[in-house]
């Protein structure tokens, strides 16, 4: 073997074999199609996705340029001009505004340069100024970390490689205005190092313009530099988009899109929503959870084929058809067919493959619209609630989950905001109505028109008076009227008697809320009623809980507890036995044995008593042999329990070892 | 000694230091034999930097001048010596130095050497090191190596700038040093008056210049003693800060003046309608982002200190500052259901009027203690009114909140974050975590001891 100086390792042809649960025949005679129409789909998606993302930090970005551009004014002072942008914890939103400051920083006529640090490449200051040189003059060598380089081509006495003098020789040979240096998370940086660098950077004349992206807020961020170095600062304060609203926009645009064929079902949206508030506010890992989700519908079902353009009986295996005809939402359509007494129907679409896909490419249709139409009537609640001015504020996310679970209608937002329309007064109503004539649906756009032009004949007779038109629910059109019977008092409503333009106005009132509420009616109805949402809608939890949300601490605990869980062994078996579930057996692992009992003890525990009981469970008796046997059971358990970190040999006492760790946290 | 003209001029440049300027003329003279090292020491601002500099190119004495501010490291500082010694002979008029031959040095016998063979068959040369009690990452034998350079070097003469020189800095008897005290009030007071800002910044033509540059004259120096003994006796004692905060006083203290509701020597009226000013203290107190200078609100509303956080980021750092500021032994009493009632007689109980035997500091106002990964997550099971999750997310913000130094490990650096061995510390303070608890409905004081 040793007298080789290389081998070449032929790799076989052929895949290793990987274990598929799907059954690979009709799976896999659609798969092409399928990876080729989620790789356009998802594509189209993350465009948008892209797009929101730049468009949110524009605002941002502009204010930064321009307060880079004024520094130049200010000429010679003794501060570095520096801005703070603050923003949540999300560190990859953050490098993405500074890619985009980079690019645009490289594009405006003056010459700028643009570092950007994140706190990785310093840990030092020599490693900061190295790493800062190094990308100022974007020279193209791999950093190292070799301390004695010297930068070539210089004459005279040579510079050492974290030498500022390099960057301002390479500044004014290159006409560099400025230099931009962005750390991007500056909380991540050791204060102390932040301000020496700081020191450093002050004491060079090049220009700097330092940015700092913070985390938790300026306050903080202060109090951790020195006063010295705070003194030698002065800038602006930027705020970068909130996660939540970043994170509202990114998902109206994975849901809303006239080309959109696949939504987020509601319990997925959910999972990802509370995920998001709970443990992240990153944008980046919604939209990495968005991805995962197109992947494993178009990857894991082959029913997504019919997302694609006009599904025919040529580019649809048979096996596919058939898959469909056993869809839940398939029985059900059909179930209801019959009660309609359409036979004739339901056994053409189990006969003829052509019916059924007919009827397949008419049920998408219709349940693309049902989802664009649930989005325009969440635009619609949205806007009324804007109008008026209801509080507190409901997220779009949240509302969007609410009507793809098909609770929405019945929920006390929609029963409030109508109750609301009926009050509306009359300068509030021409929002609503406009709002209802620019929309999409052409029949109510209809209707608003008419009564907008209702409303505008009303109010140029009403011009004269102060106060607006008020329908005859509003409060202000009842009193209270005292009546004493019996020596007690006595309050009844009364409605007071309305005028000729009110109870006119009282009618465009009540003629929109009949519309409004038949148009929620309508649309607001549960979306997984449609025949085929499981093609055209995700909503399983599973994949995204497995791969994402690991539980390391829960699955090794209860591998240790509950053996039987794993190797489903027969003679574990719990039950077998003993009733109860916590029984020691013999036959288990000894290190689930040993973990039983080091959770039965207290913080520290006495070695020689832990083998005694361990002993007492596995042991067969007083023979030597058997001893030495259980000794060594009982060595590789504890040292496997101590190489999983649940205990330390103790410094207090001798022959005893601390717990490390409890269970259930 | 230096000629008269010269000292003349230094004086003029810098008052307050004629004791100082005939030292140096004395020490550093170009007829009389200099000693080899020369330490002036003083606190900031007290005019050594700029008071040698000035010196130095006056009196036309080859040198160089090397600041320990810009040097990353000893050897860093080195190079820059041998560079700026280089620089300074090879601009000497009769001087045949190649620059190119003194292209390194490693160390300081390479820089003694370099030096020797530099200045050989030169007259006297200065080097000057500023702030060399400040360098990074400074050898330990700089100091004595360098102070024993005029020893090697016959015409060398090295200058210590240092803030406050130890005894034994130099690890060598006989070294003259020159103090700079810092300014007195009067001294200070003198020197800012020297140069008045402009009270008007538009004349017109009643008023002329000569009258403006009068009342200047006259309205500064008692604005200066007025700010002294309000603000800059306390907090702004350096010429640097002192200066600084009269400039940020005065465009308020004028505007008065300026709108025309005083005249120029209303001092004691405009003082006593002024006096808000001096009795605030927003211009001590340094900020990178300027604060909104809004002249009715005196007296300003703590701003509330809130971190946008995920909610279960909310609970560990609150769990975390209870683990820092609770004693684990303690720990029953506070997180344990079947302890409820214990806990609730806690508050009325005690013997009113008698003080304690010995007088324990707050446990607020300690340093955080460490604690065990573990621990953390109890708290935090105990804390959180439902169930906590049991997936890796806590971990991960466990993780981030470290990244954001908002937890702190407390053990070596290199160690494994989710090792139960490592200990943590939460790292910020009180007034963070209660508004931080507030916001997610969590009653701080309930659990907390003391």
């Amino acid at each position: 073997m040793e007298y080789e100086k290389c081998y070449v390792l032929e790799i076989p042809n052929e895949r290793p074999k990987k274990k598929r649960k799907i059954d690979q025949k009709s799976s896999l005679s659609s798969w092409e199609q399928r990876k080729q129409l989620y790789s356009e789909l998802w594509r189209r998606q993350e465009q948008r996705i892209n797009d929101v993302l730049d468009k949110s930090n524009r605002e941002t970005l502009d204010n930064i340029l321009d307060f880079i551009d004024q520094t130049r004014s200010e000429g010679t002072s003794p501060t570095i001009p520096t801005g703070i942008i603050s923003g949540g914890p999300d560190l990859s939103s953050r490098r993405r505004l500074f890619e985009q400051l980079a690019a645009s920083i490289q594009k405006t006529k003056d010459c700028n340069a643009f570092v950007a640090l994140s706190s990785r490449d310093a840990l030092n200051l020599k490693g900061l100024l190295r790493t800062l040189i190094q990308r100022a003059t974007s020279r193209s060598e791999a950093l190292d970390d070799n301390e004695d380089e010297f930068v070539p081509h210089r004459k005279g006495p040579r510079l050492l490689n974290y030498d500022l003098r390099t960057l301002q020789e390479w500044a004014a040979e290159h006409r560099v205005a400025k230099v931009v240096v962005a750390f991007e998370d500056s909380e991540a940086f050791d204060s102390a190092l932040l301000a020496e660098a700081i020191d450093v950077l002050s004491t060079f004349p090049v220009k700097f313009v330092l940015l700092f992206g913070v985390a938790t807020s300026v306050e903080h961020f202060q109090d951790r530099l020195p006063r010295a170095t705070i003194r030698k600062l002065e800038g602006r304060q930027f705020d970068a988009v909130k996660a939540n609203d970043m994170l509202e926009r990114v998902f109206e645009v994975t849901i809303d899109d006239p080309d959109q064929r696949l939504w987020l079902g509601p319990g997925l949206c959910r999972m990802m929503i509370d995920r998001q508030n709970d443990h992240f506010q990153s944008v980046q890992a919604f939209v990495d959870a968005v991805q995962y989700a197109y992947m494993s519908h178009f990857y894991a079902n082959p029913l997504s084929l019919f997302l694609g353009e006009g599904p025919t009986d040529k580019t649809i295996p048979k096996d596919h058809l058939e898959g469909v005809r056993s869809l839940a939402s398939f029985r059900k359509y059909a179930e209801d067919t019959l009660e309609e007494g359409k036979t004739d129907a339901v056994r053409s679409w189990l006969d003829s493959d052509q019916q059924l896909l007919q009827s397949i490419q008419h049920a998408l249709q219709s349940g693309t619209d049902k989802m664009r139409g649930i989005i325009g009537a969440l635009k619609l609640v949205r806007h009324l609630r804007a109008v008026f001015q209801q509080q507190p504020d409901i997220t779009f996310s949240s509302l969007y989950i609410k009507a793809t679970a098909g609770s929405l209608n019945q929920s006390p937002i929609i029963r409030e905001l109508l109750l609301l329309v009926k009050k509306v007064a009359s300068n509030k109503l021409p929002a609503i109505l406009g709002y209802l004539s620019s929309a999409n649906q052409v029949q109510i756009a209809k209707v608003a028109d008419q009564m907008l032009k209702r409303l505008d004949e009303l109010i140029a007779g009403n011009e004269h008076a102060a106060e607006p038109l008020r329908s005859e629910h509003d409060l202000r059109h009842e009193t209270l009227r005292t009546t004493v019977v019996a020596q007690k008092v006595e309050l009844s409503k009364q409605k007071s008697s309305l005028t000729k333009q009110e109870s006119e106005y009282s009618e465009i009132v009540r003629d929109l809320h009949r519309i409004l509420s038949e148009y929620f009616d309508a649309m607001l109805s549960d979306p997984k009623a449609v025949f085929t949402h499981e093609i055209f809608m995700y909503d399983i939890k599973s994949p995204h809980r497995d791969s994402s949300m690991p539980r390391p601490r829960l699955v090794i605990e209860r591998a240790l507890s509950t053996p039987h869980d794993y190797l489903n062994c027969r003679c574990c078996q719990v039950g077998r036995v003993h009733e109860d579930e916590s029984v020691l057996m013999p036959s288990n692992p000894p290190t689930s044995i040993l973990y039983q009992l080091y959770l039965e003890s207290g913080s520290l525990i006495n070695v020689s008593d832990l083998y005694s009981a361990f002993n007492a469970i596995i042991g067969k008796g007083d023979n030597g042999d058997d001893e030495k046997r259980v000794m060594v059971l009982f060595q590789r358990a504890l040292a496997e329990l101590k190489y999983m970190g649940f205990m330390k040999t103790s410094r207090k006492k001798m022959d005893h070892v601390t717990k490390l760790a409890w269970k259930g946290l | 000694m230096l000629p008269t003209e010269l000292m003349q001029i230094l004086n003029r440049d810098f008052p307050c230091r004629e004791l100082q300027i005939r030292h140096l003329s004395a020490l550093l003279s170009p007829t009389l034999p200099s000693p080899s090292t020369v330490v002036l020491h003083g606190l900031e601002a007290t005019g050594k930097t700029s008071l040698i500099k000035q010196y130095l190119h006056l009196s036309k004495f080859p040198h160089a001048i090397v600041s320990s501010r810009e040097c990353v490291t000893g050897r860093h500082l080195l190079e820059r010596t041998l560079a700026a010694c280089v620089a300074s002979v090879a601009a000497l008029p009769e001087s045949e130095t190649d620059a190119s031959a003194y292209s390194r040095c490693e160390n300081l016998s390479a820089l003694a050497a370099q030096l020797q063979r530099l200045l050989e068959g030169h007259g006297k040369f200065f080097l000057v090191l500023d702030g060399i009690d400040r360098q990074r990452d400074a050898p330990i034998t700089l100091f004595p190596a360098l102070a024993r350079f005029g020893e090697i070097i016959s015409n060398l003469t090295t200058v210590f700038l240092v803030s406050i020189p130890s005894p034994r800095l130099l690890h060598r008897p006989g070294v003259p040093h020159i103090h700079f005290p810092a300014y007195a009030r009067s001294q200070a007071i003198h020197i800012l008056s020297l140069n008045p800002p402009p009270i008007f910044l538009n004349l017109n033509e009643e008023y002329t210049a000569e009258e403006h540059e009068e009342d200047r004259k006259w309205l500064w120096p008692r604005f200066l003693v007025a700010t002294w003994d309000s603000l800059a006796k306390g907090a702004a004692r350096d010429l640097v800060r002192f200066r600084e905060v009269a400039r940020m006083l005065w465009e308020e203290f004028v505007a008065p003046i300026r709108k025309g509701e005083y005249g120029t020597r209303d001092f004691s009226r405009l003082m006593v309608r002024m006096r808000g000013l001096f009795q605030k203290e927003d211009v001590l107190v340094d900020g990178i982002v300027p604060q909104e200078k809004d002249a009715q609100q005196i007296i300003k509303r703590p701003k509330k200190v809130t971190l946008d956080l995920p909610y279960f980021s909310k609970y560990i750092l609150c769990a975390a500052y209870l683990a820092s500021y609770n004693p684990t032994r303690q720990d029953q009493i506070f997180f344990m259901k079947s302890m409820e009632k214990k806990r609730r007689r806690r508050g009325g109980g005690g013997t009113p009027g008698r003080a304690p035997k010995n007088r324990k500091i707050p446990r607020n106002l300690l340093h955080p203690s460490a604690f065990s990964l573990d621990r953390l997550l109890a708290i935090l099971h105990a804390v959180v009114p439902h169930a906590v999750p049991q997936h890796a997310d806590i971990y991960t913000q466990i993780s981030t909140l470290a990244s954001l130094r908002l937890l702190s490990k407390a053990g070596p650096a290199g160690a494994d974050m989710m090792d139960s061995n490592t200990k943590w510390r939460v790292g910020v303070g009180w007034d963070v975590v209660n508004s931080l608890a507030r916001s997610i409905g969590l009653e701080m004081t309930d659990y907390l001891a003391e």
